[in-house]
């Protein structure tokens, strides 16, 4: 009986240490691979923020012409009301300086989304690049202009109003597809229309953020004179003191108002006038929205200029296009950009 | 006996099983530890400089490494941990507004830059894009030079405003030496004599025994440069170069870089000959270089149209000597951008706006 039992202890012992050995070694042998550990011990936030990452790309694919670089937010409510920022833009050769310069001043600004619509009937890879490495919140679309509205080689800057349709597509997008976005259930934001050659001024945004209807400020160096603004009397816009047909309905120009995103999205028709006659095509989309004594007066009572109406020269090119006739033009390939 | 062979049995039942353990929680925790150290590494830079952040990743995406996050000492899995997954990035990145500027840093060599200006309406509206773009420079020293009899209170305020480390000079070009409207016979260049009290001031405030590493770069306040431009030139040993676009006439100009990474010509039409055929804003210089020279400055009569760079960058350097950044001088990060003149027409005679408001 003893020895049948030591006999049992025995080959139990034998048994377990082969098999702690076997364990042993094959996670000995695990060690060797690494990546394999990686599946069991991520902690419980890289896998959120994993499945999260998966849930927007997921998202991203749903919606399927723009990809928007949004942000996701861990559970924290915007306290500010985001800075929806239109720009227009089209492609020329001072297209990537511009928008260079104009991200390096909206990376400064908390809480702004930066919607980039594209005179071009696809995304540009220059822009598409470009956005993804700016580092900030954005909608990358486009729309082209229709032939017989489009500028021609050699028209004045003045003789057809620009960007009315990349315009409308962004007023599109924050009516419709925003609707996709974390965060847009709530309303809360202004809606502000930068072209991508004016200079802002970092107190602009502050100032606008505050918009309930809608919010105007003096522009420098637009309408042939220093600046333009509104002139305000017991704290209401009583008129516009502008040099060029001040007889509009809102002779401002574009970069001097801000609508909130609740006007934009309560009125569904209110949107740019292609058509519509030199220097009207503010008025065409602030007509519909509010009256001139519900506009609220910014910059210590529209005193201070906050942003410039500047335009950038064109470059010349004569010596590239000589060369170009000869088949020796600077290396296309050479994207005026930091390239990846 | 059995007692021996009870310890034994004990000791050969427990050893393979805390071998086991250690090993394994070891094996468990080290690969964490590397993420969490990356990870919060990553966190720090987010919070201090975003916009660096991005310049890393785009230096990471050209060395092939795909999505992968180069950190000093760290073992290769924690690249592959950390790095992925962008959204962390940029859930950071938005939900906090990194201070401007950024916090000086007392590893990295401060970047002076020379900046003449002049009174025009656009004036402020230039500076204050500058500023922007300055406000994302870590350790970054601004010496702007009006060039004026004084200190305008326009410019004085702005850069107050701006909370950027700054130095505000002055100094009026005589009249009859500046640029007339017919280019065709320029008197001065615009800007040298700004230019040359700017490096007047760095030569009488530092002085060669200084340990305080700086980097020379003239930039022109209509200008636009990259972010990671400043970080190129960081590196300067003597003078380094780069391309510049919309100058001479041309999508961009270059120099010339061999296979050995050491420039040689000049890519330009417009008299590739010159010295140095390259625009003001395409090289920066190092500041113990600008000390080494006292008597190197731009040469204000005289000068053929382009070769006021070659007149100052002849007395420091030779062509040899010449650092090639931008990936060997392939990549644009800065261009020659000119803004337009306002057509003030409707100011009339009297001035229709009121000239108490600053534009």
């Amino acid at each position: 009986m003893a020895t049948r039992m030591k006999l049992k202890l025995k080959t139990v012992f034998v048994l377990y240490f082969m098999v702690s050995l076997m364990g042993l070694i094959y996670a000995l042998m695990q060690l060797g691979q690494r990546c394999d550990c990686a599946e069991h011990d991520m902690p419980k936030d890289r896998t959120i923020s994993r499945l999260r990452g998966e849930l927007h790309r997921l998202q991203e694919q749903m919606r399927k012409a723009e990809p928007t670089k949004l942000p996701q937010k861990l559970a924290v409510k915007p306290a500010q009301p985001t800075i929806y920022v239109i720009t227009p833009t089209y492609t020329r050769f001072v297209q990537k300086a511009e928008l260079t310069r104009l991200a390096q001043t909206f990376l400064h600004v908390p809480q702004l989304h930066w919607i980039l619509v594209e005179d071009s009937p696809h995304k540009t890879p220059l822009v598409s690049g470009f956005l993804a490495s700016s580092g900030l919140a954005y909608t990358h679309l486009h729309t082209p202009t229709p032939r017989d509205r489009k500028l021609q080689e050699g028209d004045p800057s003045w003789l057809k109003p620009r960007g009315a349709e990349q315009r409308n597509e962004g007023l599109r997008w924050l009516r419709e597809d925003r609707r996709g976005q974390p965060g847009a259930d709530t309303q809360l934001g202004v809606v502000y229309f930068a072209d991508d050659d004016n200079t802002y001024s970092l107190q602009l945004f502050e100032e606008m953020r505050g918009t309930q209807r809608v919010s105007v400020w003096p522009v420098g160096l637009v309408g042939g004179m220093r600046y333009e603004r509104p002139v305000v009397e017991g704290g209401k816009v009583v008129r516009f003191h502008t040099g060029w047909r001040p007889s509009r309905p809102f002779p401002l120009d574009m970069a001097g108002f801000a609508v909130s995103l609740k006007l934009v999205i309560a009125n569904q028709d209110a949107c740019f006038d292609g058509d519509a006659p030199m220097g009207f095509l503010e008025s065409s989309f602030l007509q519909g929205l509010v009256t001139m004594d519900e506009l609220e007066p910014k910059a210590e009572n529209c005193t201070k200029v906050l942003v410039w109406h500047t335009r950038t020269e064109k470059p010349k090119m004569k010596r590239e296009e000589a060369l170009q006739k000869q088949g020796l033009g600077s290396d296309t390939a050479v994207e005026r950009i930091k390239a990846r | 006996m059995p007692k021996r062979r009870d310890i034994l049995a004990i000791v050969l039942i427990v050893l393979p099983w805390t071998l086991l353990i250690t090993v394994w929680h070891q094996s468990a925790i080290a690969p964490l530890l590397a993420i969490r150290k990356a990870c919060h590494h990553l966190v720090k830079e987010i919070f201090i400089i975003p916009e660096r952040l991005a310049v890393h990743r785009h230096r990471l995406a050209d060395d092939g490494a795909d999505r992968g996050r180069r950190e000093a000492g760290q073992s290769s899995d924690s690249k592959e941990y950390c790095s992925s997954d962008k959204d962390i990035v940029e859930v950071v990145r938005t939900e906090y507004v990194y201070t401007r500027p950024p916090p000086w840093s007392d590893g990295l060599p401060t970047i002076h830059i020379i900046t003449p200006t002049y009174s025009r309406p656009v004036q402020k509206a230039e500076l204050t894009r500058l500023a922007n773009t300055f406000l994302h420079v870590a350790n970054l020293h601004w010496i702007l030079v009006e060039d004026s009899q004084r200190r305008t209170p326009l410019v004085t305020r702005m850069l107050r405003e701006t909370g950027l480390n700054y130095t505000h000079l002055n100094v009026e070009t005589p009249r009859n030496y500046k640029l007339r409207a017919d280019t065709r016979d320029p008197r001065i260049p615009r800007g040298t004599m700004q230019r040359n009290l700017a490096l007047r001031w760095l030569r009488e405030t530092f002085n060669s025994n200084s340990s305080q590493a700086g980097i020379v770069y003239f930039a022109d306040d209509d200008n636009t440069y990259s972010l990671e431009l400043f970080e190129e030139m960081r590196s300067t040993r003597k003078v380094s170069v780069w391309p510049v676009a919309f100058v001479g006439g041309l999508r961009y100009e270059s120099p010339k870089v061999n296979a050995a990474g050491k420039v040689y010509g000049w890519k330009t039409v417009f008299d590739p000959h010159r010295p140095f055929a390259i625009d003001m804003a395409g090289f920066a210089i190092n500041l113990r270089l600008i000390l080494f020279k006292p008597q190197a400055y731009f040469k204000l009569r005289g000068v053929k149209g382009g070769y006021q760079e070659s007149s100052l960058l002849r007395e420091l350097v030779t062509l040899n000597d010449l650092e090639p950044k931008a990936s060997n001088c392939t990549k644009i990060l800065v261009w020659h951008t000119r803004t337009e003149k306002p057509v003030l027409v409707n100011e009339g005679k009297k001035g229709f706006t009121d000239l108490n408001v600053e534009i």
